[in-house]
């Protein structure tokens, strides 16, 4: 088993390509690796709750952040840091996520044997 | 070493496809197996088999289908990324009434499956493009 290491640092709406990032970690999971999937920078946005991209004709992402539980994917980390600086508080999101401080995300970072942003 | 590469970004405006094939280019000169070049988001507008750039420019398309050719590396376009902006496989043109010669020789369609394959088979995973 292998860990991979997801790196989430834009909105979950807006393109395609969140979308079609998240599912490489469930396909991670599902192949039985260990993952670590992290939101920082402006992805802390994707966390969320209340997101209406079908104000925008787009489809609601969402849903996914709350199957990741179902693929067994319990690290899920936001960088704390980014927390702070954006004003957001844990309660506002859509799935619990982790805080973790940018010291121990390099840390875990190095330890990972493949890490995967979009 | 045993390394995959993955390529995220469209042929021609981002430099993610030249970077890449030059890259393999020289692991496997220095004797390092390449396992699987997996084409994912944009980057699935690599396997186009229609692009067709003024003659005094490279031709990426059908430098990658080379590869394949000369190389044997495996080229595996991402099947979601591709329906989605219009690459069909054959049989599933066929199916939908669609263009069924879209896909450039040496590529093949298939699923994320085979990008997790790869990367958990490799020494080294290697993503080329945003």
């Amino acid at each position: 088993m292998k860990t991979l290491f997801f790196i989430v640092d834009k909105p979950l709406h807006g393109d395609v390509k969140a979308q079609e990032f998240l599912d490489t970690v469930l396909m991670a999971a599902a192949f039985d690796q260990r993952v670590i999937l992290l939101f920082e920078g402006k992805g802390v946005f994707a966390l969320l709750e209340n997101q209406q991209p079908e104000l925008m004709g787009l489809k609601n992402v969402s849903p996914i952040l709350s199957a990741l539980t179902i693929y067994d994917i319990n690290d899920v980390w936001v960088e704390e840091e980014a927390l702070k600086s954006l004003g957001i508080e844990k309660n506002q999101f859509v799935i619990p996520a982790k805080a973790v401080a940018r010291d121990e995300i390099k840390r875990h970072m190095s330890l990972a044997d493949h890490v995967f942003s979009f | 070493m045993k390394i995959s590469i993955q390529i995220n970004a469209s042929p021609y405006q981002h430099q993610a496809a030249d970077t890449a094939w030059h890259f393999i280019q020289a692991a496997i000169a220095r004797g390092h197996e390449v396992y699987r070049v997996f084409f994912y988001h944009d980057g699935i507008y690599n396997a186009a088999r229609d692009a067709r750039p003024p003659g005094d420019e490279r031709d990426i398309v059908s430098r990658w289908s080379s590869l394949h050719s000369d190389k044997g590396v495996d080229l595996v376009v991402c099947v979601s990324s591709a329906q989605r902006r219009g690459l069909l496989e054959t049989s599933v043109a066929k199916k939908v009434g669609g263009y069924e010669n879209a896909l450039a020789d040496g590529f093949r369609i298939a699923g994320l499956g085979l990008l997790m394959e790869a990367v958990i088979d490799s020494d080294r995973h290697i993503i080329f493009g945003e």
